[in-house]
């Protein structure tokens, strides 16, 4: 009797329950993999921030297409243009107004780019401008000239990634974000929830979504769960195990680029024949299907095949062990000691599977000969091995590595891997640092050609490294949504692109 | 018994410090917090700025100086990862953790004394074997399988309850469900051995002979000497769970300490786990006091 009147109360209570879940058709709640720190604009270039900021609250002046092939667009620059002599100047966009109802002007601007470079915060953006110096000076509200030294070709894409902030803006990290953006911060519950509503006076097309709540949950099968039982319309960065429902999961290409990074420093892979050897000795195919998602590709580059001057004449080294067992024996004739160890620095979570994938590349080398063993370390410890000054090794470290360009240009990536002084690089060619110079310093066509040139000497001559997979993001989206992640879900989540069937 | 818990105060006060000045160093020892809250291609200077910013340029016993400085005048400083006081983080998360942890140790020990009692009352009975099998199970059991079935099951399939978060009462329903489970198995099986113990006493069979009847020889007689060796178990489970429970915290997202904590070391945002360490060694030296005064009142010669 007492078994059946808690019976009666539990399904009683579900129905209770379930009106206090109900929302209005048009919000929608958006279950992230990681909770935000903070909530400052010009911190949404760290992916966790920008999945709630970016375009949302804070706008840019600039865009990239990444659904459809319109390159750079307009946001709240209408136009741009090459004044010469590193100057660029930017019409903005009249009629403007931020969430706390005050206007956007070309002095706001000017301000959001001071608290980047402040000296009494540490903003993330400034990273894109570690060796450029830029000047603003205001024309008018609606014109701003911008001057880098040296001329920066790239400077309208660069301002895709700096958020604009009202002129009011404090030199330390704000909790409470002002933007141009479609949306408006209404609630920040740390630990819980982040709530943005839309905005009546907002200057663009209103967007269907009225209300968007974001919750924080680290474990991929709850965050699929949450959207199956109807309690969250998106969930991104779920795992292969756990996306089996093909209605809701996507697959898509997350611009993230796994590799191992070889030190050309060291002996025995400074050998070319050796860092061939171990090219030839990965069966890459192998990963995927069965550790790695279907979906994921061969990489050929560091950067997605999305990016300018991506070269499509590459392709991805056969998996060969005879020709790796032949290069390390001509190696080993011409004296280089082919035995010396090889650690695999991998770091635990990086990716789904990563130790799974690091297992299977030591037994693969080990196969044709390396002495090759693992070391799963932290990402505090990772870190440590695959930025500059590397530790001093007996034989040499393979990094294994994630790299992350949705960004549109490899500039972003070419020069830190790949660069004489680049923190992550295990190059040291002078061809490499003049293509590196000349590409970042051209423009057009000749840029594209530039950095295409430079992926094939990369790949094929010097083989600098071990590229292996351009990675796939899975998402689960309720099918309430008309909603396609793309390449750019790591890093935004345009609310604005969200539509309902 | 004033006396003990002075005792106590002062010795726990000690461990309070010596847990500081390790607790400091030792953090220190796991590399730059700038390395991780910068981007990977973060330039020096960049690098250089956060830690001018957050003193950790200085030299590290200045560091250690004006953290204990600060310490003093309750001062925790500021969470490097979030701009905001450490201490104002902790106890938001600790406003979460106190009440599960208070919930789910109430729930598990008046269960676990009430079975255990009663299974080692009617000991080889089919009660007892029942109650010995679900506890070896619930002592043995994996909280994360657990809590992730526990959300298939009563969330995704029936619908009852919500899979995660902590808006509602409801809410909480999985979490205490799924953390009561351990401590439950272990602490009744401390009830029914160490109550087969007492049962067997001759004030049991004096007091059967007096024709007492059998719920009070349990709760009233026996009981209370069979509970020391119960009040360690279940100080020690209690203070696991001031620390957190981090598997629940995690597949739940609910916001407690524990989660908190690995965060922050794995940030390196050393004030905050600082602030945590400092917080909960505080709540498990209030409670070990209370599990103190829980002997005296149990055992008069501890009382004494």
């Amino acid at each position: 009797m007492i078994f059946k009147q808690i019976l009666v109360a539990g399904l009683l209570a579900s129905g209770a329950i379930a009106p206090a879940m109900a929302q209005s058709n048009t919000d929608i709640t958006v279950v992230l993999s990681e909770e935000l720190d903070l909530v400052d604009p010009c911190m949404a270039t760290r992916s966790n921030i920008g999945r709630v900021i970016l375009q949302n609250i804070s706008e840019t002046l600039t865009e990239l297409d990444v659904r459809g092939d319109k390159g750079l667009m307009p946001r709240l620059a209408e136009s741009w243009e090459d004044k010469g002599d590193g100057t660029w100047q930017f019409k903005l966009r009249p009629g403007v107004t931020f969430s706390d109802g005050t206007t956007f002007d070309a002095n706001d601007v000017k301000h959001s780019f001071d608290r980047v470079f402040s000296d009494q915060m540490t903003c993330e953006s400034a990273r894109y401008f570690a060796d450029t110096e830029l000047s603003f000076t205001v024309v008018d509200d609606t014109t701003l000239d911008v001057k880098a030294e040296p001329a920066q070709p790239i400077l309208p894409l660069l301002m895709s990634l700096v958020t604009i902030v009202p002129s009011e803006t404090p030199m330390e990290f704000v909790r409470d974000p002002i933007g141009t953006g479609p949306y408006a911060m209404s609630e920040w519950t740390a630990g819980q929830q982040i709530v943005l509503d839309r905005r009546d006076d907002y200057w663009g097309d209103a967007p269907a979504v009225t209300k968007a709540t974001y919750l924080f949950r680290s474990e991929p099968a709850v965050r699929a769960g949450m959207v199956a039982a109807g309690e969250a319309d998106i969930a991104p960065q779920i795992t292969a195990e756990v996306a089996d429902n093909k209605a809701t999961d996507f697959s898509y290409l997350n611009s993230e680029t796994v590799y191992l990074r070889i030190d050309g420093q060291d002996a025995p892979t400074s050998d070319l024949r050796v860092r061939q050897a171990l090219n030839a000795a990965i069966e890459r195919e192998a990963f995927i299907g069965t550790v790695l998602p279907e979906g994921t590709e061969l990489a050929v580059a560091m950067v997605p095949p999305t990016t300018l001057g991506w070269n499509p004449d590459l392709s991805p080294p056969a998996f060969d062990p005879e020709l790796a067992k032949t290069l390390l024996a001509e190696a080993q004739a011409d004296g280089i000691d082919t035995s010396l160890p090889i650690e695999i620095v991998a770091r635990t979570e990086n990716f789904p599977n990563v130790t799974e994938v690091a297992e299977a590349l030591v037994q693969m080398l080990n196969e044709v000969g390396f002495n090759a063993t693992l070391r799963m370390v932290e990402v505090a410890e990772h870190e440590q091995y695959y930025s500059k000054p590397y530790p001093e090794s007996e034989g040499t470290r393979l990094v294994l590595a994630q790299h992350d360009n949705s960004r549109g240009d490899p500039a972003f990536s070419m020069f830190f891997k790949y660069n004489s002084e680049g923190t992550q690089s295990g190059v040291n060619d002078p061809k490499v640092d003049d293509l590196i110079a000349r590409a970042s310093a051209a423009t057009g066509d000749e840029r594209a050609a530039l950095w295409s040139e430079l992926f094939a000497y990369v790949h094929d001559e010097i083989v600098a490294d071990v590229l292996l997979f351009h990675m796939v993001g899975l998402s689960r989206v309720s099918e309430r949504l008309d909603f396609t992640p793309t390449i750019a879900t790591n890093q935004q989540l345009q609310l604005s692109e969200i539509g309902f069937k | 018994m004033t006396k003990l818990i002075s005792q106590r105060a002062i010795a726990s006060l000690l461990s309070l410090l010596g847990l500081l000045v390790l607790v400091f160093f030792l953090s220190r020892l796991t590399g730059d917090p700038a390395a991780l809250f910068l981007p990977i291609d973060a330039s020096e200077e960049m690098k250089a700025q956060f830690r001018a910013l957050n003193g950790l340029d200085l030299p590290l016993l200045e560091q250690f100086g004006r953290y204990v400085w600060d310490f003093l005048h309750l001062d925790f400083g500021q969470s490097l990862r979030k701009a905001r006081p450490a201490i104002e983080v902790v106890l938001e998360a600790y406003a979460w953790t106190l009440p599960l942890a208070l919930i789910t140790m109430t729930l598990v020990v008046i269960a676990s004394i009430v079975l255990g009692a009663l299974a080692a009352f009617n000991v080889g009975g089919f009660f007892d074997r029942l109650v010995s099998i679900v506890s070896l199970v619930a002592a043995s059991a994996p909280d994360f399988w657990i809590a992730i079935v526990a959300i298939v099951i009563f969330a995704i399939n029936l619908s009852w309850l919500p899979t995660s978060g902590v808006g509602t009462p409801w809410h909480w329903i999985l979490p205490i469900a799924v953390l009561f489970i351990r401590p439950f198995g272990l602490i009744v099986q401390v009830v029914r051995g160490s109550m087969l113990g007492a049962l067997s006493a001759p004030y049991v069979k004096t007091a059967r002979a007096k024709g007492v009847r059998n719920l009070p020889i349990i709760f009233v007689h026996t009981l209370r000497n069979a509970m020391l060796p119960v009040i360690t178990v279940i100080g020690d489970q209690a203070a696991a769970m001031l620390n957190g429970a981090v598997i629940v915290e995690t597949i739940f997202g609910f916001p407690g300490i524990g989660k908190l904590m690995i965060d922050s070391i794995l940030q390196r945002d050393f004030n905050v786990v600082l602030a945590a360490i400092m917080v909960t060694a505080i709540a498990i030296f209030l409670m070990n006091i209370l599990i103190d005064i829980a002997y005296g009142l149990l055992d008069p010669r501890i009382r004494h």
